[in-house]
């Protein structure tokens, strides 16, 4: 798998490994490394939950990462934020290596530069709203009146106005998800990690706070970093998409990448009941142009969804234009459409 | 739904070997009743021989050997350097430091009528602490328990005892606590502390005694340190639990995810989240040091327990009830107190509410220091009123109850009594004290081998045979076998109402006041009523140990059955199962790890109580014990006898946990 390495990425990730067993780190660098991870297992008793990732994210990018349980997502994110020690391999945010920070500058950069959100929570049971959205600036030193002028403005911008004094355990999943969120974002830090932050919410609340996480990013620009394993979730929120698969990522690319081009049969296997037409764009499915097409229809962007176009195209009398820039880069007919909307519904 | 592809299905584990009653009786059970029934044959045909019985006033070289030492320990306190510098500090600072205690609350000073603080005083500030910890309920509550304390007649002795059990369990928990949290935060801190708190567990309480009454003289400073000794384990353990149960949790991650520091996790996440745990173990940490307070009269420890043992050495049941009555409410002031604090940790109050309570506090604290005002001013309040005293009455009461019920009942009493003594502990004590001493070791080391392995079996004979060296080994057998029945009596009670308990939500309602009350009270005052009903016998003895146990064994029992997941149930249910058989071929084989563990407890549990049966014609190591303590000569065999006990515990313990571990 190859990475594009761009100078201005915000996180740069570069050839990660976890190996969790006996002499671990004798693993790495060593023709072990090259063995599956049962024969692995077999060999040494070590099991490699994270092999050989590298990938960047782009500032302000939803970067997600997406696998099965088992698959070492959770292990990942882990070791991007040092909860577990990575075996070897580099994290670089902004340039500077994560992994080789030193117990006091990984405090530092965990109170002020990136923080996480859990799928369970984690809130402190014994504290109330507002003092568990102050902790991080508290054990950072901030003053009483200050930090909880702070956590405030956060609970305002996640919705919880009202709730500052009450206790977790007083609060519905949703809403304690809500203090996780505002945890997080009371440092204002730049990057932020989410570890299946709604897997353990109802599938209603759970598209409630898919959308609040959508426009917190939208109004706030954070740049993220979002675990989850549920496919759907990760094509709504995610800018870009790494599917990984036994410890190591199989696909990085767009929902249109992966549900388009799918490097392997397992990607593909994965993408297959993602209905195309949520996915896919006008430039996937469009056709060249040809000398009898009737260039009197509509004109659309390439980029749009072709499901958000389908209506226009079903009601067109001619076919529509697909455009990039100024340019007709082909046509689509209600043939296309009908075509994929078919292969959607397989029953 | 297609499902993505998953990994390669990794080859199937091969079997694990599962443990289940019906496996055991198939394969192992057989062999034990042979070894069984070979030790019988040849221990009725070989009977009498090479028994190793020891007169109680006859010594073995090892007794005569321990003798000496005692009385050379005692020779040296005023000159060995351990004693001059250490042991004798010791004991000087924690005899002040009670001294101080006792001299507020129970001891008049010198040239004084009543100590610093009168009895309203003393009702007026516990009121005002519980009520600052908990609410008003539970502080009225025990307030109106020490006032019937004093209504007994024994507020002197209950205040001694208080005095003693605050002292103690003061200093326990300055030391368990920073044990307790260390060990919960570093592993090989428990590492170390482990075999120690292990060993805490299974010795009899009565074994503390003697070695520290003569390192530290018999008296408060023995009392306080065997307490401490008996309880800073359970506290270290509770308090250990309390941080490491939190492992794991998404809260301590998320704390450190944000750059928390050590210190700062410590102290902002872990102990206020370890909160309720802890003190949960201060509750249990109280109640153990009362319960030792009590039994320590037996080294002159002042307090209820001098009137409890003088009652049970000269039989007097009246003023050994009013004496136990008030150690009985004592327990239930300290228990409610303690898990009130809990409750009132987790109560979230309104603002407005917070404001109210301030205010009451407030009023409380004043009216508690005019009640210790007019404590120290005014006779009626420093001096417990004589008219309000109905100990005599009750004491009265107590005895004629009991003459009436003895006469009344002596056929049901004494006859069963007669008939498991006749029928069943004295064949089991001849089996065991009267084959030759090689033939029951063999026979008990081979049973420890087929039920908890090779390495069970070497401790056995080992243990064994440093209880034959040591010289008691009639005496350690009398005690075995008196465990023996009394465990087996706690099972069938333990299990009979555990699986009652863990299958009916009602049952279990209704038996938690007597299993809260039987681990709540301290074992010295179960002796009391037992040993009026079935007078100074070895079942007495025996229906104690069975008293004592058998709560634990019901909890234990109780929690497995109902640990068996519900879906097993269901769906034996579902496939026409009567209760019967549920119970018999899911619950008890489900939760024979339970099992187990709850004939673990219980032995250890029956152990402990047995040998201070000792003290009401238990006869037995418990009362080479408790001779050692009262006559020098025969020191070296009451310390001996202690030995014995802990060799007799470990063997009990280690085939009962080996034969749950190992198949688990």
């Amino acid at each position: 798998m190859t990475v594009t390495s761009s100078p201005d990425a915000t996180i740069a990730v570069r050839s990660l490994w976890k190996v969790f067993g006996p002499k671990a780190d004798t693993v790495v660098g060593t023709d072990l490394a090259e063995l599956s991870r049962a024969d692995l297992l077999a060999q040494t008793g070590c099991v490699a939950a994270v092999r050989d990732v590298s990938f960047d994210v782009a500032p302000g990018e939803v970067f997600v990462v997406m696998g099965l349980s088992g698959s070492g997502k959770s292990t990942l994110v882990r070791c991007l934020t040092r909860l577990i020690e990575p075996t070897s391999g580099s994290v670089l945010l902004d340039g500077e290596d994560i992994a080789q920070a030193s117990p006091k500058r990984l405090r530092e950069l965990r109170r002020t530069k990136f923080s996480m959100v859990f799928q369970h929570f984690g809130l402190l049971p014994h504290r109330r709203v507002i003092d568990n959205i102050a902790y991080s600036l508290e054990i950072n030193g901030v003053g009483r009146e200050a930090r909880h002028a702070r956590a405030r403005e956060v609970i305002e911008l996640v919705g919880l106005t009202g709730y500052d004094q009450h206790y977790p355990e007083q609060l519905s999943g949703g809403m304690q998800q809500r203090v996780g969120l505002a945890r997080a974002l009371a440092v204002d830090p730049e990057v932020m990690f989410l570890d299946e932050p709604f897997s353990a919410l109802d599938p209603l609340i759970r598209r409630d706070m898919q959308a609040e996480v959508m426009r917190l990013h939208r109004d706030l620009g954070k740049t993220m970093v979002f675990i989850t394993h549920d496919l759907a979730e990760a094509m709504k929120v995610g800018d870009r998409i790494a599917i990984m698969r036994d410890g190591a990522v199989v696909q990085v690319g767009t929902a249109e990448d992966l549900v388009a081009r799918p490097v392997d049969d397992y990607v593909a296997d994965f993408t297959r009941d993602i209905p195309r037409s949520h996915v896919l764009t006008l430039q996937a499915i469009a056709r060249p142009v040809r000398g009898d097409d009737d260039l009197t229809g509509p004109r659309l962007p390439g980029t749009t969804i072709v499901r958000d176009a389908a209506r226009a195209i079903l009601d067109s009398q001619h076919p529509v234009q697909v455009v990039s820039g100024d340019d007709v880069v082909g046509v689509v007919t209600k043939d296309e459409v009908l075509r994929l909307i078919s292969a959607d519904d397989p029953a | 739904m297609s499902a993505p592809v998953l990994e390669e299905a990794p080859a199937p584990p091969a079997p694990r070997e599962r443990w289940s009653l019906h496996r055991v009786f198939s394969s192992k059970a057989s062999w034990v009743l042979v070894v069984l029934a070979v030790w019988i044959i040849l221990g009725s045909i070989l009977s009498g021989i090479h028994t190793l019985t020891l007169a109680t006033a006859a010594q073995s070289p090892f007794t005569s050997w321990l003798t000496e030492v005692a009385s050379a320990i005692r020779g040296n306190r005023t000159e060995s350097v351990a004693f001059v510098y250490f042991f004798n500090p010791v004991r000087g600072g924690i005899e002040g430091f009670i001294e101080v205690i006792r001299s507020v609350i129970a001891v008049p000073g010198a040239g004084d009528v009543i100590p610093v603080i009168g009895w309203l005083g003393v009702i007026a500030i516990v009121g005002f602490v519980v009520f600052a910890t908990s609410n008003w309920r539970t502080s009225l509550l025990c307030m109106a328990l020490l006032f019937a304390c004093g209504a007994l007649g024994v507020w002197s002795d209950t205040m001694d005892t208080l005095a003693m059990t605050l002292g103690s369990v003061a200093l326990s928990l300055a030391i368990g606590l920073p044990l307790g949290i260390w060990a919960g935060l570093s592993d090989r801190a428990l590492a170390v502390m482990r075999p120690a708190l292990d060993l805490a567990q299974i010795l009899p309480t009565l074994v503390y005694l003697a070695p520290l009454a003569l390192v530290f003289l018999i008296g408060v400073a023995s009392a306080t340190i065997a307490t401490m000794v008996y309880s800073i384990p359970i506290c270290v353990r509770l308090t250990s639990h309390a941080i490491r149960e939190l492992r794991g949790s998404g809260a301590l991650e998320a704390a450190r995810s944000m750059g928390s520091t050590r210190w700062q996790m410590l102290r902002k996440v872990e102990l206020p989240m370890a909160k309720r745990t802890i003190i949960l173990g201060v509750n249990q940490t109280t109640l153990a040091a009362l319960s030792f307070v009590v039994i320590a009269a037996l080294i002159a420890a002042p307090g209820l327990g001098k009137p409890i043992v003088t009652a049970l050495t000269i039989r007097n049941v009246g003023d050994g009830v009013v004496a136990g009555l008030a150690v009985v409410f004592l327990a239930i002031m300290l228990d409610r107190a303690t898990t009130a604090a809990v409750v009132r940790s987790d109560t979230i109050l309104s603002d407005e509410g917070r404001v109210r309570r301030r205010i009451a506090l407030a009023v409380a604290a004043v009216a508690a220091v005019a009640a210790i005002i007019l404590s120290r001013q005014v006779l009626w309040a420093a001096v417990f009123p004589p008219a309000l005293v109905i100990g005599e009455p009750v004491g009265a009461a107590a005895d004629a109850a009991t003459e009436w019920f003895t006469s009344t009942f002596s056929w049901l009493t004494t006859g069963v009594a007669e008939f498991l003594t006749v029928w069943v502990l004295n064949p089991l004590e001849s089996l065991l004290v009267n084959s030759p001493w090689w033939l029951t070791v063999v026979a008990i080391s081979l049973i420890g081998l087929l039920i908890g392995g090779r390495v069970v079996g070497v401790v056995t004979v080992v243990l064994l045979t440093a209880i034959v060296v040591i010289g008691l080994w009639s005496d350690a057998m009398a005690t075995f076998a008196q465990v023996l029945m009394a465990t087996a009596f706690t099972m069938i009670v333990g299990v009979v109402l555990g699986v009652l308990a863990g299958r009916s939500a009602k049952v279990e309602r209704a038996l938690k006041p007597i299993l809260d009350a039987g681990q709540t009270l301290p074992a010295f005052v179960y002796l009391v009523p037992v040993l009026a009903l079935f007078g100074p016998t070895r079942f007495a003895a025996i229906v104690c140990g069975v008293f004592y146990a058998a709560p634990v064994v019901v909890r234990v029992v109780a929690d497995g059955v109902r640990g068996v997941s519900s879906d097993m149930v269901e769906s034996a249910t579902a496939q026409g199962s009567s209760s019967w058989q549920i119970i018999r071929k899911v619950q008890l084989p489900a939760s024979s790890k339970s099992l187990m563990l709850a004939v673990n407890q219980g032995l250890i549990f029956v152990l402990a109580v047995v040998v201070i049966g000792g003290l009401v014609g238990g006869g037995g190591l418990g009362y080479l014990v408790l001779v050692g303590q009262s006559k020098p000569e025969l020191a070296g065999k009451g310390l001996a006898a202690g030995l014995a006990i802990v060799l007799l515990g470990v063997v009990l313990d280690r085939i009962a946990q080996s034969s749950a571990r190992r198949r688990s």
